[in-house]
């Protein structure tokens, strides 16, 4: 369908649409034309994708300007089911495109999704991922290319990298939409790497999609993010999770292993260094003069196949200034980070839990060693230039180092925001030390600033991210629009229940000093059982931890319960490997489809819970067992709460309330798709029926909690679940156009009535201002005067 | 060459033939025809059944392995002369099945410990409560109805012979008691025949048939064998040949070291004995339960070689290869960018629990083996094929497209010409008798004027009114009835239900008989005359329906119940049964 927002024609895949995506697209132009930032909440399973990106292709189209999108998502699924949505969306303008011209604009319209060099390999040998990495670094570093080309045969090239340079630049692929796997497919093809193409092919690009870490760890960012030009639209879907990205992103974890590595390492450069110098040592006298000149030029030809790794910090200024004296000459700075690592590990000697504020680690460092902050500042940048220098090949086997010289930038650079933790023991009650130093960033906003000063637009949207205002206070923005939309239904599709006790009155909970006791335990498993009994095709189960979730499933099993739940359906669970429980969702959707049913068991905010949808038959019942709290015990988590309250004024147990609800709200918000598809929600847990906990629920949730099933037992819960399915199955007889499905013509009728009010207001406007101008005559009116009886 | 050893008439489904008992098959011959019809190996002849000595039909049923409802046939010479035949095939067949059972029974069947008295290996002994044995019974009790009715059969099944066609209704009236309870009033009772009884009801049937025939998968429980503790302290486990195969389905090891050492290095019962007691039957069990026997466990210089380590590393033993859907695939989000952050706090990582994920990959693995052995492997590569239609399928809001706007399912039909056709002569003929212009002007004559006419509309306020009060009182009415105890004598109330249950019936059966029938899933459509007689002799019953509600009435004031109260109760059923009456009169003689 065509129509006009305001004077933007856009184009919708669809021949309906829901209200909802109407007022997003309205709200998301708003935004776009105010070139400012935007949060918007829209009910999962509506659409978002599809509104965004029709608006935004409208919007580039229409307009001269051609601002980019940069759209980020989560995870890997979610950027191939973005690509697809794209494509469709594009094949749809070119078919319905009023004239060839038209159509040729759409034909030339170009849309990538980048991943990582592992996941768009298609070099036959190596298939594990830091290895595929550092195999690809050796193979296309511009050394061993140069090597390569000038003397065929002395050393290994990469043939598919090769091609690529064969071919004219901005012309590697074709123009069109292309999936991760049509790019893979093209690659595979014509013989040219489909991760250099897309990476040489982005700044010919109107749309690229990638996960977040892409534009918000600035390891990553600065190589791949840096060109893009100010008035890109850059959008962060699925954006509910974002400040926990951010937070990771600068964030590093350093073990004792990792210090042994980093220490072999530091003696290989060295040698490597010696060797050098014997043979070449006019190399090491030109990087010495380039690094007095200062970083910038010192790193300016850098291209993509060259970097070993970024600078961890963004702001740019500091790359300008010249290096230190001090590490400048190479032997000088592997003896500086020799000195460095060897200091970390007297650190992890310490028997205590230690936590300390960069500032006086860094005294401390001094006081130990003599390191001084300035130069450590320069730490990653130095190796980077040194590792270049060398030559170095298989990299993987530095990545210890780099950690360790990433964590000496980072600690060196920022004051606030950050925490160092040194915890000697895994667990409290560990007797073997396996001291592990966090250094832990606590203030999202620190990852995410240089993106919002860069750019002028950035829209932050996903399904659940309520309370609205708790994101611009954490990420210290300033949006211009900030909305959530209610879902129009003109019947229930989906039924949230709240169960706060099983069927023998027994209160359940995960909290933890009830979540082990026996009748918690199997009142939690007959929720699934009696689930299972009637519940057609999936259903999915998820706990609040790995740790629950793997005990729940032991004791489950030795109490006979699963053994009733294999009675009606297959049982599938999450496992820590990420490709088994591929296999096992593959395989659950195949029991889902061919109406065998299946559970699957797996864990909120675990790999799942993130990026895998379950709609229609994969999902019609999602069980949520216990409020998805954060381990509170955990020393990381209690600073951040500590720096949020002092900075932010935000209370811990909001926070924590906050984030167990959000990630509630996003498992069971992963069972709709589309307003004819329903499911049931389950909250398993007494808590859940308190009203302060329930307001942190999206609203189109809320909305549709009512008094009576938020507290119910499993019995009742039942009931209602029996008498939901039975009515919702029934063949829809009202018509949901007009209410909840819009056409072209509701469309208008809804844009006249806005115009109208518009126009009202205006008017009042007017006539208030019409008074406001005249004579004051303190609101008493001529006639009150002349009935006044004095 | 084959030799033979009895033969004798008989027919098979309907059809006159020979049967014939051979050295090596059962065979039946259709008259007038060379190669027989049927031919039973007897290798394959699993149970036999006759009807009852005296039984007017003299018949001989032979069931098969894997197949219950076997073959049916029916003696077709004269009474005295049939028997003796059937009686010779009875005692041969009846030695050649009892030697094919001992074969199949030579499956290990024995216990630990004390080898207890075997549990009967599914004894298909023919008692009361075995479907299979009731041919015998029905014979007689059909041959009775068929004899005073004149419907040939009972409406059956296409495709479904009799005896499974019995066989159903059983079920069916097993399953709901209501309806058993119906039957026996009237078609035991013999006021109606078993024919007329499921006339009309034989989508009831069907759908019987279509659970049964159903494809059942495997049962989704693990295999688990749960000793029981006899006197004594010792422990049994009862082994059956469905549990031996189960073990050897669920693990191959075990079929591996069955082959390996039985009989060789150890017997029968031997095996099992020490497979129980070794450390690989603790592993397979794999439940945390079993980590705490396991050091009680002796070590097994047999069974302990076949031990694999635990699967409980946070990568799985078996790798898994090939590609993974792109929209399922959890491994490529890790791949995606470099391992950022803090490390998860002690409660998210996942495997920390040990102990549950050699239970948790069985569990994975049990499904994947279910799945696999009902749809075969996965079919991951014939998707693959049109990938563009699979990612949009992924993305699609179906209920945006305009539903009008779709092609729709083109009807494929053989001969489509032909029935257009048909069609199209047949209507043309009164297309071209109506006149459009004449219609459109009396259509226009009468819409003249009509917005004066509408303006005239007067709704009568009365009547409405009257509606709403009549409503109104409905409902009281029923409240007032709800809030009543129910307090008739519970002997009358049940009088009074089988009476209305069995006049409904009654009604039903005569309103099917006066209506053209629809259902086209009778084999046996009744003639017209037969219909009228049908109904006729509804008629004589629902006269008599008058009576039996006299008779109720009777009780109730002899028990001194006020009479008032029943006749309100009946009258309902009183007043359809008069209209059925009437309706009869008015069919039979219209000039009165």
């Amino acid at each position: 369908m065509k129509f006009l927002i305001d004077d933007l024609p856009i184009i919708f895949p669809y021949d309906r649409i829901y209200p909802e995506q109407y007022m997003y697209m309205c709200d998301l132009k708003r935004t776009l034309d105010a070139t400012g930032h935007c949060v918007l909440e829209m009910p999962s399973g509506t659409g978002k994708t599809v509104s965004l990106l029709s608006l935004i292709v409208s919007y580039q189209q229409f307009y001269p300007t051609k601002r980019k999108l940069i759209y980020c998502s989560r995870t890997v699924p979610e950027i191939e089911k973005a690509l697809a949505e794209l494509k469709r969306l594009i094949e749809y303008r070119i078919k319905y495109a009023e004239n060839e011209e038209s159509a040729a604009k759409e034909r030339n319209f170009m849309g990538l999704g980048l991943t990582s060099r592992k996941n768009l390999c298609i070099h036959p040998d190596e298939k594990k991922g830091n290895v595929v990495d550092a195999r690809c670094r050796d193979l296309t570093n511009s050394a061993n290319c140069e090597k390569g080309r000038a003397n065929p045969g002395s050393t290994e090239l990469c043939d598919w990298h090769e091609n690529l340079g064969k071919l004219e630049p901005g012309s590697l692929i074709p123009a069109g939409i292309w999936t991760l796997a049509d790019v893979l497919e093209y690659g595979r093809e014509k013989g040219i790497c489909p991760y250099f193409a897309v990476r040489r092919m982005m700044p010919f690009v109107d749309i690229i999609i990638y996960s977040f870490h892409y534009l918000l760890d600035p390891k990553v960012a600065d190589q791949v993010s840096k060109e893009f030009s100010k008035d890109a639209i850059v959008v962060f879907d699925e954006a509910h999770n974002i400040d926990n990205v951010c937070i990771e992103s600068l964030s590093i974890d350093i073990t004792r292993p990792m210090l042994d590595s980093a220490v072999r390492s530091v003696t290989k450069l060295g040698e490597k260094i010696e060797e050098i110098k014997t043979t070449d040592a006019a190399k090491l006298q030109d990087e010495y003069s380039k690094l007095v000149e200062g970083l910038q030029e010192g790193l300016s030809e850098e291209n993509d196949e060259d970097s070993f790794m970024a600078n961890p910090v963004l702001p740019d200024d500091l790359l300008n200034e010249a290096i230190p004296g001090n590490i400048r000459k190479a032997e000088h700075f592997v003896a500086f980070l020799k000195r460095f690592v060897e200091y970390l590990k007297t650190r992890m000697r310490v028997l205590h839990v230690v936590a300390e504020t960069p500032l006086s680690f860094l005294q401390h460092l001094k006081d130990i060693t003599y390191i001084e902050r300035r130069p450590l500042r320069f730490c990653a940048d130095r190796l980077q230039s040194l590792v270049r220098t060398l030559e170095v090949s298989r990299l993987d086997e530095y990545s210890a180092l780099q950690k360790v010289a990433s964590f000496a930038t980072l600690v060196s650079t920022y004051e606030k925001g950050f925490l160092l933790i040194l915890e000697p023991f895994e667990t409290d009650n560990a007797t073997v030390p396996n001291p592990v130093f966090h250094f832990t960033c606590l203030d999202p906003s620190l990852a995410i600033k240089p993106v919002f000063e860069r750019f002028s637009s950035v829209v932050i949207t996903s399904g659940t991210i309520s309370p609205l205002d708790m994101y611009p206070k954490m990420l210290q923005f300033t949006p211009v629009v900030q909305e959530t939309y209610p879902m129009t239904l003109t019947r229930n599709a989906f039924l949230p229940l709240v169960i706060t006790r099983g069927s023998d009155q027994v209160a359940i909970s995960s909290r933890f000093e009830v979540r082990n006791d026996p009748a918690v335990v199997r009142n939690f498993g007959s929720i699934l059982v009696e689930y299972s009994k009637i519940v057609p095709d999936g259903i999915v189960a998820f706990f609040p931890s790995y740790l629950y979730m793997e005990s729940i499933v032991a004791a489950w099993n030795d109490m006979g319960i699963l053994n009733e739940v294999w009675k009606n359906k297959l049982i599938f669970v999450e496992t820590p490997d990420a490709n088994e429980t591929s296999i096992a969702l593959e395989n659950y959707r195949r029991a889902c489809d061919n109406g065998r049913g299946a559970v699957l068991l797996s864990v909120a905010r675990g790999k799942v819970s993130e990026g895998i949808d379950f709609d229609h038959n994969y999902g019609r019942a999602v069980i949520m067992f216990g409020v998805p709290y954060q381990y509170t015990e955990s020393r990381i988590l209690k600073a951040r709460l500590e720096y949020l309250r002092d900075a932010y004024r935000i209370r811990e147990s909001e926070f924590l309330g906050f984030d167990a609800m959000r990630n509630a709200a996003q498992c069971v918000g992963r069972v709709l798709r589309g307003k004819t598809d329903w499911g049931l929600m389950v909250f398993a847990d007494k808590r859940f029926a308190r009203a302060d906990k329930r307001a942190k629920l999206p609203r189109w949730i809320n909305q549709y909690i009512t008094e009576t099933s938020s507290n119910l037992s499993t019995d009742m819960a039942i009931t209602l679940s029996k008498l939901f399915m039975r009515t919702i199955s029934q063949n829809p007889n009202e018509n949901q156009t007009g209410i909840s499905l819009w056409t072209i013509g509701d469309i208008k009728k809804a844009q006249e009535k806005q115009k109208a009010l518009g126009l009202e207001q205006r008017q009042q406007d007017r006539d208030t201002g019409g008074i406001d101008d005249g004579y004051d005559d303190g609101g008493i009116e001529d006639q009150m005067l002349i009935d006044l009886d004095v | 060459m084959q030799t033979t050893i009895c033969t004798a008439k008989a027919s098979y489904k309907k059809a006159p033939g020979l049967l014939e008992l051979t050295n090596t098959h059962l065979q039946w011959t259709q008259d007038g025809k060379k190669t027989p019809a049927v031919r039973v190996p007897h290798a394959e002849a699993f149970s036999l059944f006759c009807s009852k000595d005296g039984a007017p039909q003299v018949r001989l049923k032979i069931g098969l392995v894997g197949d219950d409802a076997g073959h049916n046939f029916t003696f077709s010479s004269p009474q005295p002369i049939s028997i003796t035949e059937r009686e010779k095939f009875k005692k041969e067949m009846t030695m050649i099945i009892s030697r094919n059972r001992s074969a199949s029974e030579l499956a290990p069947k024995l216990a630990l410990s004390t080898p207890p008295p075997a549990a009967p290996v599914s004894a298909p002994a023919p008692t009361a409560s075995d479907p299979k044995a009731l041919p015998a019974r029905i014979a007689t009790h059909r041959a009775a109805s068929v004899a005073s009715e004149r419907r040939a059969a009972t409406p059956v099944l296409t495709g479904i012979d009799p005896v499974s066609d019995f066989r159903l209704r059983k079920k069916v009236l097993v399953s709901d008691p209501e309806l058993a309870a119906l039957h026996r009033e009237l078609v035991i009772s013999g006021q109606i025949s078993e024919a007329e009884f499921w006339d009309g009801r034989e989508h009831l049937l069907l759908a019987q048939a279509a659970f049964e025939n159903q494809k059942k998968g495997k049962s989704g429980q693990l295999v688990d064998p749960r000793p029981e503790t006899v006197e004594g302290g010792e422990i049994k486990i009862r082994i059956t040949p469905q549990l031996v195969h189960d073990i050897f389905d669920e693990y191959p090891v075990v079929a591996k070291a069955y082959n390996d050492n039985v009989p060789s290095k150890l017997s029968e019962e031997e095996f099992w004995k020490r497979y129980f007691q070794s450390k690989l039957f603790n592993a397979h069990r794999a439940s945390i339960r079993s980590s705490a026997t396991q050091h009680v466990v002796r070590e097994d210089s047999i069974f302990d070689k076949y031990l694999e380590k635990e699967d409980d590393g946070l990568e799985p033993r078996r790798q898994v290869t090939g590609d993974i859907d792109v929209f399922v695939n959890l491994g490529a989000t890790l791949e995606d960018h470099g391992q950022t952050g803090n490390d998860k706090d002690v409660t998210m990582q996942a495997g920390r629990q040990r102990g549950a994920l050699p239970l948790i990959r069985k569990f994975n693995e049990h499904s994947e083996k279910l799945l696999n052995s009902a749809l075969g492997e996965n079919s991951s590569k014939r998707r693959r094929v049109d990938m563009k239609e699979y990612e949009y399928s992924q993305v699609d809001l179906d209920d945006l497209h305009d539903p009008e706007a779709s092609n729709g399912i083109v009807l494929e039909m053989q001969d489509r010409q032909r029935y257009f056709e048909g069609r199209t002569n047949a209507p043309e003929e009164t297309a071209e008798k109506l006149d459009l212009k004449s219609m459109i002007l009396e259509s226009k004559a009468n819409l003249f004027n009509w917005e004066s006419k509408l303006n005239q509309l007067k709704i009568e306020r009365k009547s409405g009114d009257a509606a709403l009060l009549s409503m109104t009182q409905n409902v009281a009415a029923r409240l007032d009835v709800r809030t009543k105890k129910n307090d008739i004598p519970e002997g009358l109330f049940r009088q009074m239900t089988t009476c209305q249950t069995a006049a409904n019936e009654f009604l039903r059966q005569y309103w099917l008989s006066t209506y053209p029938p629809t259902d086209v899933q009778t084999v046996v459509a009744a003639t017209s005359a037969q219909r009228g007689a049908k109904a006729a002799k509804m008629i004589g019953y629902l006269i008599r329906t008058r009576e039996k509600v006299d008779a109720i009435i009777r009780t109730a004031q002899a028990a001194g119940f006020d009479p008032n109260r029943i006749e309100v109760a009946m009258k309902p059923l009183l007043d359809s049964v008069n209209w059925a009456l009437t309706s009869y009169q008015n069919r039979t003689n219209p000039r009165v």
